[in-house]
């Protein structure tokens, strides 16, 4: 059993070719995802470029929640889909990503969230997804470190229980897919910067790099948060704004909260991992940036939120917080799909704050894409000639919840 | 206790005369005034302070500054309070933790035998199949997880507090730089404040007895003594505030210093920060390297000097650097034993410092390499191989690791300074001269006394800014490069084989389980990090950064140039959640009508921040009495603009897809905002109260965001328009019913007639003796007038009113009345019958869009949806038996959702269940059948209900015009 562990290998370095069949700019999960499911249908001549190290990006800064009780239909089957898939990665991979389905709680403390609630599971039972409205009892239950008593200034009335969500160990991931990519023949180069991408006769020719330049006829573009430079290289200007988004962490501590909590009310989600530490997050920042610089008042106050909910962590210590950056679109809902004024650039971005959750789908189904040259039903909705036709999609409303 | 204690002047902080007892373990314990609980500890002879993360090994002092996870244990329910920085308090019941049953008995430890079962990311490679089994797996990691343990009971008060505090200088670091600096600034008149984690100032010197040089207030005298000499001369500097025992935890845009004090949370605003962070030992690498007894050199002297407390009885020295030989003088003149020296070299230091350890005896082991320690529950001895190649176990009770210190650059690094290597030193050091951030002191990568006195006071002028480039800071800066030029590249000290290395502290991480980790391609030391876990433990890397480094290096074969740092990331040091969320303050927003409506017996309810009357108690009679005659609301939470200027009628047209600019004096129209996607914002009402003067009502609970919304796009133009948020300065009520215009009359003098007021007219008059805003205008269906009145003469009008009414049986209303008033009419409240993907088109608003116009905000969206054609739609229903569905029910076809209900009400007025819901826009039509979810799963009940799309009650709305 040791010596298999000990002659493991996650990474390799390998001598970058002239010209690859696939270029996909973007070392994350939706990056390494497209790439091992490309491998998966026999489109091996691919390869990552990722600018620092893989994971570097979003998919190791978001706080891992995966969950698919959305609002809408199609927001329910993808994120569902989902799921399903994270819930077998670490048999698929042969790595084990720590996938922790403790449940997950949306708590409401007003009527109107209550409302709200009752809309999401009403959509997810009917899709056959488990999620629920339960009351305070069921929740005292689930969540004892809650305070559920009259004290807060606006006490929970009620939440939204989906037991299969979770968190998940996020570089795990990343690694993963990585591993297993590699294995398959992919190729991975970290510290690989794309710079400028080039066209012949109106059509994708293949990317210039820190590294040299190399040929390529597809060009996939997952590079979250600096998606709209990387489409700028080709003229491509999309419908994106890049906004900050912090998280913080505690230090380690004996685990005494099993499901995520989340409020829309108090704008603060927390979870526990597996190594005992709480993890915080928040909205996005209001304001746009590619900064990846924490702000003390994002602290200050996703703390005090955080106290509200859980009066007992009080003389628990931060440990850390940091900032990531995420590519919101006006519809909250990503961008995927061909460029029709330039063959040959797939996009996969536009993912905002909840990419993490939907790497494995997306992965799939942008491999697909690309492998048959046809855009599979589910991502239809998707296209970028959505923002020119105005058929816009519809998660912004669920979005005010949106971890 | 009195072997284990050294006499004065041992002890600078230590107030023998004060006896303190405690308990540790269930066991009594006692230390003296001004013990820390580690210090009181040690001295009481208990060596094992915790259990580590991982293998549950003894642990023990190791930094003595709260720098590293070694004494992390629970003190009066608090977990991982750092007990070597933590004053010990008269009772204070000190428990371990992550060890069961006893601290001394830890049956986890058995995994320490094991660990070849437990190498690197072991979790990442084991328990994935069968996948049925990984909740069971999961289940026992997540039982030995974590360190301190969360009371789930207790509701601890730390009494938190936050000061603002404003200097043009804020130094980090009290030690000699930071002091020196400070002086200099202030004596050229900044206002300076100094930020240090101890009680007094004077950082290392505090320890040293060695002679200082420099600075002629201090040179020449003992290290202690001058640190005592800098911490007066800093006292009676009166534009000097001394924040002492507080920690600058992060350095933010925009000049932003926080600093934690005890329960006391500091945002300081500056102009020049200068960081004064010092220099910090690193842990030594051999087998065994955290045995109880193994101690950074600081740490033993902080022990000793600081609290008079002996660490050990038969001291070894380890070291690679004449700074060992130095600290190891430090230990003789202090007054402890120190059996032998082991240095790495064979080339050492000669002359003076070494005659001072020939005399205390000590024996010089040069060229040898400390290869592991022995014992169990403390170091008994330290196994070396000299430079003959000869093994030797050297009897101690405490190994002294003296390795030569490195700048402490994380505070530096996480500012955003640019880190550059030195190869003389082979260490990171900050670059001087970046955003007003200037470093001093040992940080700075120097050791020579005179350079760091110069360079502290040229830091002073500089942060004072009176030294700009000139001469002074080029002569400074030529005679640093020059320092660092004269020494030779520094090697970095082999990392030799051997298990048990232990790189962090935090989570047991060894030396080869990283170099495993490197082998396993983790090269970048950023993603080896996520997967080994260094750096990321309690102590954020203040022990492991530079062996982490160090190892991963040799591994990879290359310089700790390639490997470079990790981030830094804020609080340098970890903070209590309470103590950064400060004093728990959550408003409350109370109408001026809030006594009336407690004494009338409201039920309260939240509206955002405000307080609202739900009900008075009856709500069905509270319907009745506005249908039947007259009733009183209070509406002052709802939002106020007042929008005035020349292009105060266009601005609002370009904000709304109705027109205002053609609105009559006089006047009021219903407005709704959508975005630049067409989507409804907020509706409300505007008023025309002059020619460039409108009142703009919003929902109450958007108010912030349509105040921001008006600003932000006001912010981008050059429109002559003021916009002013006067919803706290007035109060407002409705007096709405058939009888309210009887009531009206009788305490007002103007022409209140159904033709002198008329529905949608706004006046301005005197009410019962008040200036009133009147607006002819309801939410309910009945004649009604909203009257808004400067709030301090609401509860005036609101008696006046009530007492007018009292002949025809007024009755106050409360919200849940208005709801069920306003769904008798098929109004929809913005934000719960809409959200955030609700249109115009779909709300039944269409008549709002005026789009024969120049542009206005959504106009293109809105354009587009027309074109588009209705998809969903807002529609009315009634339940076909009595049962009220629950807002947010589903309605279904075939068991596919399609739709959903957003209000439901039972209306005492119809006697029935009657609601709005979204549907499908072929199914909106009169006399459709739709079935509604009652129940839950899959499978719930339901039940069949009548779409109306017109109001339910007066649909012609005859009422509210006469």
């Amino acid at each position: 059993m040791i010596g298999p562990l000990r002659r493991w290998r996650v990474m390799r370095p390998q001598e970058q070719r002239s010209g690859y069949d696939v270029v996909i700019v973007g070392g994350g999960v939706h990056g390494l995802a497209i790439a091992y499911e490309l491998a998966k249908r026999g489109v091996r001549d691919v390869a990552v470029l990722e600018k620092a190290y893989i994971g570097a990006g979003g998919s190791g800064r978001n706080t891992a929640i995966i969950r698919s009780n959305y609002r809408t239909p199609e927001g329910v089957a993808f994120y569902d889909e989902s799921v399903r898939i994270y819930e077998r990665l670490g048999v698929e991979l042969g790595f084990n990503v720590l996938f922790s389905q403790h449940g997950h709680l949306t708590l409401a403390h007003t009527d109107s969230a209550v409302a709200g609630l009752r809309v999401r599971a009403e959509v997810n039972q009917l899709q056959g997804v488990d999620s629920v409205v339960v009351g305070v009892d069921e929740i005292r239950k689930l969540a004892p470190a809650l305070d559920l008593s009259d004290r807060p200034r606006y006490p929970i009335q009620a939440a939204l229980y989906h037991p299969p969500g979770g968190i998940i160990r996020h570089d795990a991931v990343v690694w993963g897919y990585a591993r297993r990519a590699a294995e398959m023949g992919v190729h991975v180069h970290q510290g690989v910067e794309v710079t400028g991408i080039d066209l012949a006769a109106g059509r994708i020719a293949g990317v210039r790099t820190n590294h040299g330049s190399i040929r390529a006829g597809t060009v996939v573009n997952a590079t979250a948060g600096w998606a709209s430079t990387i489409a700028a290289m080709v003229g491509v200007r999309l419908p994106i704004v890049t906004h900050p988004l912090q998280a913080l962490v505690t230090e380690p501590l004996k685990p005494f909260l099993n499901p995520v909590l989340v409020s829309a009310t108090l704008h603060v989600y927390v979870s526990q991992t597996d190594r005992g530490e709480l993890v915080i997050g928040a909205e996005i920042d209001p304001y746009a940036s590619y900064s990846h610089r924490s702000t003390l008042s994002f602290m200050e106050t996703s703390v005090a939120h955080v106290l509200e909910l859980l009066p007992s962590v009080a003389n628990v210590r931060v440990l850390r917080q940091w900032a990531g950056i995420c590519d919101m679109t006006p519809d909250f809902s990503p961008i995927i799909g061909p460029v029709p004024d330039v063959p040959g650039f797939i996009l996969d971005v536009g993912w905002g704050t909840y990419g993490f959750k939907a790497g494995p789908v997306a992965g799939r189904r942008v491999a697909e894409l690309i492998a048959t040259g046809q855009t599979p039903a589910v991502l239809a909705p998707f296209s970028i000639e959505r923002f020119a036709t105005g058929s816009l999609i519809g998660e912004k409303a669920a979005a005010a919840v949106s971890h | 206790m009195a072997e284990r204690r050294l006499p004065e002047p041992a002890g600078s902080e230590l107030r023998r005369d004060e006896r303190i007892e405690f308990s540790f373990d269930g066991r009594r314990q006692v230390g003296f005034g001004g013990d820390t609980l580690a210090s009181a500890l040690t001295a009481q002879g208990v060596d094992v302070l915790s259990r580590s993360f991982k293998y549950h090994r003894p642990r023990g002092v190791l930094c003595a500054t709260g720098g590293c996870p070694n004494c992390l244990v629970e003190v009066n329910s608090e977990p991982n309070v750092r007990a070597c920085v933590t004053p010990i308090t008269p009772g204070a019941v000190v428990r371990s933790q992550n060890a069961w049953p006893t601290l001394n008995r830890d049956v986890l430890s058995l995994t320490d035998r094991f660990d070849r079962f437990l190498p690197i990311g072991f979790y990442y490679k084991t328990f994935i199949r069968p996948r049925r089994l990984w909740p069971l797996y999961e289940a026992v990691l997540r039982r030995i997880a974590g360190l301190g343990r969360v009371d789930l009971k207790s509701r601890p008060d730390l009494h938190p507090r936050k000061r603002h505090l404003h200097a043009d200088v804020v130094v980090v670091g009290g030690g000699r730089a930071g002091c020196l600096a400070a002086l200099e600034a202030a004596s050229l008149g900044s206002s300076v404040i100094i930020v240090d984690d101890g009680m007094n100032l004077g950082g290392e010197l505090r320890t040293r007895r060695r002679i200082v040089e420099g600075d002629p207030r201090i040179a020449g005298r003992p290290g202690t003594e001058a640190a005592v000499i800098l911490a007066g001369l800093v006292s009676a500097e009166p534009r000097i505030e001394h924040l002492g025992g507080g920690t600058a935890i992060g350095i933010y845009d925009g000049g932003l210093v926080a600093v934690a004090q005890g329960a006391t949370f500091v945002r300081i605003r500056t102009t020049k920060v200068v960081l004064a962070t010092g220099a910090a030992e690193r842990p030594a690498l051999f087998e065994a390297n955290d045995r109880p007894g193994i101690m950074l050199a600081s740490a033993v002297l902080r022990l000793a000097h600081l609290h008079g407390v002996r660490a050990g009885q038969r001291a070894v020295v380890v070291t690679d650097d004449d700074h060992g030989w130095r600290q190891a003088a430090e230990l003789v003149a202090v007054g402890l034993q120190v059996a032998a020296i082991v240095d790495s070299r064979t080339e050492g230091p000669e002359g003076l410092i070494v005659e001072a350890l020939r005399a205390a005896d000590v024996e010089e082991i040069r060229g040898a390499r400390v290869l592991g320690s022995q014992g169990r529950h403390r170091v008994t001895g330290l196994r070396v191989r000299t430079s003959i190649g000869t093994e030797r176990t050297l009897a101690t009770d405490l190994v002294v690791m003296a390795f030569r210190p490195e700048p402490v650059v994380t505070l530096a690094a996480q500012a955003g300074l640019t880190l550059a290597f030195e190869r003389s030193i082979a260490e990171w050091i900050p670059r001087q001269g970046q955003a007003d951030v200037i470093v001093v002191g040992r940080m700075t990568g120097l050791v020579d006394d005179s350079l760091i006195t110069a360079g502290a006071s040229l830091a002073g002028r500089l942060a004072n800014g009176t030294a700009g480039h000139d001469s002074d800071v080029d002569i400074h800066q030529t005679e640093v490069a020059a320092a660092f030029a004269a020494l030779p590249d520094r090697q970095p000290t082999a990392i030799q084989r051997g298990h048990k290395q232990f790189v962090c502290f935090c989570e047991d991480v060894t030396a080869g389980e990283l170099a495993q980790g490197v082998r396993e391609g983790f090269e970048s030391l950023e993603t080896l990090k996520r997967y080994s876990t260094v750096t990321m433990g309690p102590c954020q890397g203040k022990q492991c950064q530079g062996n982490a480094a160090q190892v991963t290096a040799a591994a990879r074969g290359v310089s700790r140039q390639t490997t470079g740092l990790t981030t830094s990331r804020p609080p340098v040091q970890p903070v209590p959640l309470a103590v950064i969320a400060g004093p728990h303050l959550n408003p409350i927003r109370r109408t001026a009508l809030h006594d009336r409506h407690e004494s009338a017996g409201a039920t309260w309810m939240d509206m955002g921040d405000w307080k609202r009357p739900l009900d008075y108690g009856d709500t069905n009679a509270e319907v009745r009495a506005v249908h039947d005659s007259v009733g009183l609301i209070d509406v002052s939470t709802l939002g106020k603009l007042d929008v005035r200027g020349r292009d105060a009628g266009e601005f609002l047209d370009w904000l709304h897809p109705s027109r205002f600019s053609d609105l009559r004096v006089g006047r009021i129209r219903y407005r709704a905002m959508t975005d630049d996607a067409g989507i409804i914002l907020d509706d409300g009402t505007v008023a025309r109260l002059g020619d460039d003067r409108y009142l703009v009502t919003t929902g109450t609970g958007s108010l912030d965001a349509v105040d921001q919304w008006l600003r932000w796009w006001l912010a981008a133009s050059d429109r002559r328009v003021d916009v002013t948020n006067v919803t706290a300065r007035f109060a407002a009520m409705n007096l709405a019913g058939p009888r309210a215009r009887d009531v009206l009359a009788q305490l007002t003098t103007a022409d209140v007639s159904a033709e002198g007021l008329r529905y949608l007219d706004a006046r301005e008059f005197a009410v019962a003796g008040v200036p009133v805003v009147i607006l002819r205008i309801g939410f309910v269906g009945e004649l009604a007038y909203e009257l808004h009145t400067p709030a301090d003469r609401a509860a005036h009008l609101w008696d006046a009113l009530v007492r007018a009414g009292a002949e025809y049986g007024i009755r106050l209303f409360g919200v849940e009345a208005q709801r069920v008033l306003r769904l008798e009419k098929q109004h929809a409240i913005i934000g719960q019958d809409t959200d955030a993907l609700s249109d115009p088109l779909g709300a039944a608003m269409s008549w709002l869009i005026k789009s024969d116009r120049p542009d206005f905000i959504g106009k293109d969206a809105l354009a587009e949806l027309k074109a588009r054609g209705l998809r969903d739609v807002l529609a009315g229903f009634e339940m076909v038996g009595t049962a009220v569905p629950a807002e947010g029910a589903a309605i279904v076809r075939e068991g596919r959702p399609i739709g959903r209900v957003t209000s439901s009400k039972w209306s005492p007025t119809l006697g029935k269940a009657i609601g709005l819901a979204w549907l499908p826009a072929a199914d909106a039509v009169d006399e459709r059948h739709i079935t509604v979810r009652m129940g839950k799963g899959r499978e719930g009940a339901t039940a069949q209900a009548i779409v109306r799309t017109t109001p339910f009650y007066d649909p012609d709305g005859v009422r509210v015009r006469s």
